[in-house]
């Protein structure tokens, strides 16, 4: 791909449109914006700007388009496949500041955003008016542009689905500049191919991002974790299906092993309150009443102890909640911590096939000889394994990490399961969807790229 | 070994308001155990695994107080009992340690006493040593390891202003327990089904050695809260630049006590 | 017996009734068919405040105590072998204000052994008796010998006000003293006045700090506070001693069940997530040597350091102290940020901090909008210049 160099009359348009004080060059722009959480990839943007307002957006796409300069959008950067970094430099759109809830519609039951509204922000917004977001990503910290961006799923996926389940209308900044609405506050819509749900997922392929409409539920007024201990990894996946079989649905089924527990431990510096067991699961539950909910997890509970739990331990209160999931909530960054490097895989397979996949991927450790980590969401089929680098040497690494890569994500489509269930393809993922998809299916993706973007401006290098 | 656990029911939240006439806005949201107090349970239940022994939990409270002890049942707790009636209301510091040491009397001869270092509603810290006091034996505060369990005593590390000692105390005792001296150990659904219909034993003033009504509740508190408030919160918002930044840090450091000036 | 009366005729609606408590002591006693108090009740008079007109009522016993036969501030003399506490010096400032009011002495009661100097030196801090109880029984402190001792004096001098630093020390003795005397006692004050007829006002905060309750202790004596470390100002050391001491004889029997085996020095807490004081270091440290300032600065405060993403990578931080939202939380009573520019994670991290000063040379910085106080400048004019200026009033203390 060939486009435009920034230069200093490109510079001086920028300039002529937004303060200079939201425009960086060279030194000016901090290294972070270079790359994201994982940063396997580097680059940095020729130009960075902050837009404040939709118009704004549209005029720098305008003008981009017209140039041939190429336009990364990005938002807080915790994504984790480079879907946020320049990789043909140009121009990157930090929108960040545009982070103003703008409406809570009570009627509807929806809330509109700006792009750069922070998902724990939205939370905590909605949750003092007795409403509810469900879509519970991991990382808290990121935007709701970039979670829309990516389809995040989350944690409470298991009851309640995944961010395009909660999208119901979105603004954009087309590649050329236009500025388009797609879907609104409406519940239906059967009006033609649902744009919207193209947008969601696109990684910021197809448009930017400027407003979102989401849908809100009432808050439930209560919720419980069960911390359920097993002697093997094995028997606690393989209770999975049993649970959701069960028809008492979980909002949240996590798997993790005490391996992973330890090194929260380490890198929290707090106990966790079970350690005595080899595997976990961890279920979460809501409901509007105490007797509500001790009723669903109760059954739950009998289904667990029955399918070879040692014990159903019980979590209630902030306290209790706080010393499991701040556990829960750390895993990244404490493995990430405990390593040189690591790289990750975010197969999803079907609910029922979980176990086999996570015993494969125990397999490839010995296999291959090196660290593999894995926790994840075992009732929606998402797994989240990292692959460590410890100290190995650079070829050795490339090499170990590309063959345990390709056997994972062979055995994924064995399984029929697909590459990744929340964090994107963005750069790193893109060679295992072009092995996953069939020919006709790349060739209608990069299809509706080109009837959005003609000219392949708009975060080129990406998903397709 | 025989142990008892003082626990308390507290709000689910330290969240509370006031409003502008001095009255608490109610929060409406559950009760839960005191988040100290689980420590003090947890360090019961991992001395009674090493030594065997039975652990029973005191509340005094309200009726529905009676969901801790259900819970402490869910923990591995023995045995509870619930100090409950209209007189015992309104007790302050005094008057609650007094009443959980009358109620100790009733429970049983204990070798050990333990208490969570404070609760979050009061977080007076107090109610140990005083209880410890009316029960004529010695307490140990500020626990934040068990060194050792022996027959007759136990060996403990204390946190002092500038010193951690470790000190040896002779049973009956009293010990109030640092948060993180073990990490409590979650409610069992295996033992909440099989502890479900097991009894809580009420005791009520009229269960105790002393029934002179002016000893409990607000007869027997000599503090008396004249007025509630809302605190003031911290809003300063200052910008400093140019000159003398370091100077004017130190200051203002000095101002707030977090430096002494020595002069 | 003290407690709230209902008078049921002058409730007219129930439910309204039942919702005035915010302790949920109000009920509908469906046996007598009438509206009760249980033993929730704390007595916050809210109903009586704010019910119907006299439908509850407060019944008061009558104590009588004669406040003329109490005289005098106490300060109990906190020390670690010998060593007094600071804490004790603000007590005494405290002490002499609060006495002031009344045309009341200040007393200092230390209990300890071989502590004659220190007793002494009390002297220059405006006490007006200092009672000491110097036994070799005393040298470690054991729960009922020193409340033996410290009773003892409350016995002989008859205080009105006693006033303990919230150590864990005094928070240990000081109530087992007030039971000994069945009266009041309120922890952790942040605010102490004197009323004419010597009672004591004390301020405390409650439910972790989200409400501020007042306190009397109206008819018994002494009224006992206990305060924390860094409330009050500290008594100014005087040019010339006053008052005097009076050595006490220890009670007879000096017993303990207890024995202190063993003491060793307090390390500083390793866990940054309930340090009190904590300077962070930020992208704007350009070596790692440098890190030694920030260190430095760390441990003039009493304080830990932490840092923040950037310095980790470089490898200069352990990832342990990294704060943030899936890192640690922390909550310190003061955070001095060096070069921070204050990233999402890392606010989300540190919201609840009592003081946050921050430091950066960048105006639009982030991290300004979450501190009390925003010193735009460069870290390294600012950190040198004020350790300096601590180096120099500890030479000049030298």
């Amino acid at each position: 791909m060939k486009f435009k160099k920034v230069e200093q009359q490109d510079i001086a348009f920028l300039k002529s449109i937004i303060e200079k004080d939201r425009i960086f060059t060279e030194e000016e722009i901090s290294e972070d914006f270079s790359r994201d959480e994982l940063a396997g990839m580097r680059n940095m943007p020729e130009v960075l700007v902050e837009p404040i307002s939709t118009e704004e957006t549209s005029k720098i796409m305008e003008y981009a388009y017209e140039q041939n300069i190429p336009v990364t959008p990005r938002g807080q950067g915790t994504g984790l496949v480079g879907s946020a970094v320049a990789l043909y430099g140009g121009i990157m759109l930090n929108m960040s500041r545009m982070n103003n809830i703008l409406e809570l519609d009570e009627e509807n039951l929806t809330v509109t955003v700006e792009p750069g509204v922070l998902l724990m922000e939205l939370s905590k917004f909605v949750e003092s008016n007795d409403l509810f977001y469900p879509p519970d990503p991991g990382e808290k910290s990121a935007t709701l542009a970039g979670n829309i961006n990516t389809n995040a799923g989350g944690m409470r996926a298991v009851k309640y689905g995944v961010t395009r389940d909660y999208v119901r209308g979105l603004e954009l900044v087309l590649p050329n500049g236009e500025i388009m609405e797609v879907g609104g506050k409406i519940v239906k819509n059967s009006s033609g191919y649902s744009l919207k749900d193209l947008i969601v997922g696109s990684e910021g392929t197809l448009g930017i991002v400027t407003k979102a409409t989401l849908r809100l539920l009432p808050l439930p007024k209560k919720t419980i974790s069960l911390l359920v201990p097993f002697h093997k990894l094995e028997t606690a996946i393989e209770t999975v299906p049993k649970i959701i079989k069960s028809k008492n649905v979980p909002t949240a089924i996590e798997y993790m092993v005490k391996d992973t527990i330890l090194s929260a431990e380490e890198y929290l510096g707090k106990e966790f309150p079970d350690k005595t067991s080899d595997a976990y699961l961890l279920l979460s539950f809501d409901g509007n009443s105490k007797e509500e909910v001790e009723k669903s997890y109760e059954v739950v509970a009998d289904i667990c102890l029955e399918a070879g739990a040692i014990d159903v331990l019980i979590s209630e209160t902030q306290e209790r909640q706080e010393s499991i999931w701040s556990a829960r909530g750390a895993f990244l960054e404490a493995i990430k911590s405990s390593t040189t490097e690591m790289d990750e895989c975010d197969v999803v397979v079907p609910r029922n096939r979980i176990a086999e996949f996570v015993k494969y991927s125990n397999e490839l450790k010995d296999e291959f000889d090196i660290r593999i980590k894995s926790f994840g969401h075992a009732g929606d089929g998402n797994l989240h394994i990292y692959v460590l680098r410890d100290d190995l040497a650079e070829d050795v690494w490339k090499d170990k990490l590309d063959k345990v890569f390709q056997k994972m994500y062979d055995r994924a489509r064995e399984l029929k399961g697909q590459v990744s269930g929340e964090h994107g393809i963005g750069f790193a993922k893109k060679n295992y969807l072009e092995e996953s998809l069939s020919v006709d299916a790349m060739t209608i993706m990069r299809g509706i790229k080109k009837s959005f973007d003609p000219k392949g401006v708009l975060n080129p290098g990406k998903v397709s | 070994m025989k142990t008892l656990v003082c626990i308390k029911q507290v709000p689910g939240t330290t969240e509370v308001e006031v409003d502008d006439n001095g009255n608490l806005i109610r929060s409406g949201v559950d009760a839960k155990m005191n988040p100290y107090d689980l420590y003090a349970l947890e360090t019961a239940l991992k001395l009674q695994e090493d030594q065997k022994g039975e652990v029973s939990v005191i509340t005094m409270g309200p009726p529905q107080s009676k969901e801790v002890i259900r819970e402490a049942y869910m923990m591995g707790v023995n045995q509870g009992f619930l100090l409950t009636d209209r007189r015992f209301a309104g007790a302050d510091v005094l008057a609650t340690s007094y009443t959980l040491a009358q109620g100790a009397y009733q429970a049983g001869d204990f070798d050990l006493i333990l208490c969570g270092k404070q609760t979050t509603d009061g977080d007076t810290a107090q109610v140990g040593p005083e209880m410890a006091e009316y029960l004529g034996i010695p307490h140990v505060a500020n626990v934040k390891t068990i060194v050792e369990c022996k027959e007759n005593s136990l060996i403990v590390e204390v946190e002092m202003p500038t010193s951690i000692q470790t000190v040896e105390v002779n049973f009956p005792c009293l010990i109030t327990v640092e948060k993180g001296i073990f990490q409590p150990r979650l409610p069992s659904y295996r033992l909440k089904k099989k502890t479900k219909y097991q009894e809580i034993t009420e005791l009520s003033l009229d269960h105790f050695k002393d029934i002179n009504e002016k000893r409990y509740g607000l007869s027997g508190s000599p503090t008396q809260v004249e007025r509630i408030f809302p605190p003031e919160q911290n809003t300063t918002s200052e910008r400093w630049e140019g000159e003398n930044l370091g100077d004017k840090l130190y200051q203002t450091l000095v101002d707030l006590k977090f430096l002494y000036e020595n002069k | 017996m003290a407690k709230i009366i209902v008078n049921q005729e002058k409730i007219k609606d129930i439910d309204e009734a039942i919702k005035l408590c915010p302790f949920d002591a109000i009920e509908w006693n469906e046996k007598e068919r009438e509206v009760g108090i249980t033993a929730a009740c704390k007595v916050c008079m809210i109903c009586v405040n704010k019910g119907p007109e006299g439908a509850f009522e407060l019944e008061e016993d009558d104590i009588y105590i004669d406040k003329s036969q109490w005289k005098g501030v106490a300060v109990y003399v906190d020390h670690d072998e010998g060593q007094v506490h600071p804490v004790t010096h603000e007590l005494i400032g405290k002490a002499r204000e609060l006495a002031d009011k009344i045309g009341h002495p200040v007393y200092a009661v230390f209990i300890g052994s071989d502590i004659q100097k220190q007793a002494e030196d009390l002297r220059y801090y405006g006490v007006d008796e200092v009672f000491v109880y110097d036994n070799p029984a005393f040298q470690d402190f054991t729960i009922e010998p020193y409340t033996a001792a410290f009773s003892d004096f409350i016995d002989k001098v008859s205080p009105s006000t006693v006033l303990v630093g919230a150590t864990p020390l005094g928070r240990s003795l000081a109530p087992r003293v007030a039971a000994r005397f069945k009266t009041g006692l309120t922890a952790d004050c942040t605010i102490l006045d004197m009323k004419e007829d010597t009672d004591l006002v004390q301020i405390r905060p409650a439910f972790g700090g989200n409400i501020m309750a007042q306190i009397c202790t109206p008819k018994h004596r002494p009224q006992f506070a206990t305060v924390r470390y860094k409330i009050m100002d500290a008594a100014q050391r005087l040019d010339k001693a006053v008052g005097k001491v009076t050595n006490c004889e220890p009670p007879k029997n000096l017993a303990s069940a207890i024995r202190v085996l063993d003491s060793k020095a307090k390390e500083i807490e390793e866990d940054i997530a309930d340090a009190e004081v904590i300077v962070v270091a930020g992208r704007a440290i350009k070596k790692e040597e440098d890190l030694e300032m920030i260190h430095m600065l760390a441990k003039e405060l009493g304080g830990k350091v932490a840092v923040t993403r950037p310095l980790i990578e470089a490898g200069w931080g352990d990832p342990k102290t990294q704060i943030g939202l899936s890192g640690r939380t922390v909550r310190p009573k003061l955070m001095i940020t060096c070069g921070v520019s204050g990233s999402v994670q890392f606010k989300a991290g540190m919201t609840n901090s009592d003081y946050v000063f921050a430091i950066n040379k960048d105006p639009n910085a982030e991290i300004f909008q979450v501190a009390h106080y925003g010193i735009i400048g460069d870290v390294y004019d600012v950190i040198p210049e004020l350790l300096a200026k601590m180096k120099k009033s500890e030479e000049v203390m030298a």
